[in-house]
């Protein structure tokens, strides 16, 4: 029945989006994580992609999140002197983590989960109104 | 040409079937739409508008009446030229345009839904008629 396939693609984006989470949950929570000593990197932030790939079992267009990559920008740096991880000039790496941007990601990622889930709610009660014509 | 046939191949059932089906395989595209709203490079597809005569076509049919003793009689209705039949569901997918407005397929599913109900409410009614004209009273 193609509104089961309908309920599959849905599920799908919530997964996706769920992994898209996780990895802006992971950026916030690493937003301060600075090296040990002066030689290490701080924290990188991550960037999640999407790839939409026919699946067979299901025969439609799924989701899924593809590879995670790393933000090439460069490290902030504060002046820190009595850092463990500061240079000889007091200078500490902190991460390329922008909060502001997280946050607005972490929106655009809530909204996609809702019109997901929007979905899945539209498509259950079609399911539900089928069904009704038994009853009738 | 006289065929037997089953109470849901009445053309009103066979249509709203037809409908029917037309927006399962809708609401598929606009999940895929969705849940691919962040995927880059994706394009927002979208089914050929619906129209009975793209799926239906015309065939003749009726019902007649079994005679299984002597002195039976036979009845038949017959719906000549009336009658519709579905072929076979193929329905177009269209690119359209190449990004995916969230609010636009929200919109397009909440639509799908409520025409979808429009038609299961059809076809029950329609259920209903048939047993109206079924019953004693």
């Amino acid at each position: 029945m193609d509104l089961i396939k309908s309920l599959f693609v849905s599920a799908s984006g919530l997964k996706a989006q769920n992994g898209r989470m996780r990895i802006i949950a992971e950026n916030v929570a690493n937003a301060d994580s600075t090296g040990r000593t002066p030689q290490d990197d701080p924290y990188r932030r991550k960037v999640p992609s999407f790839t939409s790939h026919f699946d067979k079992a299901v025969g439609a267009e799924v989701v899924e999140l593809g590879r995670v990559s790393e933000d090439t920008s460069p490290f902030n740096t504060i002046y820190e002197p009595g850092h463990p991880a500061a240079d000889e000039e007091g200078y500490v790496q902190t991460p390329n983590v922008n909060t502001l941007i997280e946050t607005v990601d972490m929106r655009e990622a809530q909204r996609s989960y809702e019109a997901n889930l929007n979905v899945i709610e539209a498509t259950r009660r079609m399911v539900q109104k089928t069904i009704d014509i038994l009853r009738a | 040409m006289v065929n037997h046939m089953a109470l849901t191949d009445l053309p009103v059932f066979q249509a709203l079937k037809s409908k029917m089906q037309w927006h399962q395989t809708r609401q598929v595209v606009l999940a895929e739409n969705i849940a691919n709203a962040d995927t880059p490079h994706y394009e927002a597809k979208e089914l050929k508008d619906y129209s009975f005569s793209d799926h239906i076509g015309r065939q003749e049919f009726g019902i007649s009446t079994k005679t299984t003793a002597s002195g039976h009689i036979t009845g038949t209705l017959s719906a000549d030229g009336n009658g519709v039949e579905q072929k076979k569901d193929m329905f177009e997918v269209t690119p359209n345009g190449n990004n995916v407005v969230l609010e636009e397929q929200m919109m397009k599913v909440t639509e799908n839904q409520m025409d979808f109900q429009a038609a299961t409410s059809l076809y029950t009614k329609s259920l209903g008629l048939i047993r109206t004209a079924l019953s004693k009273t």
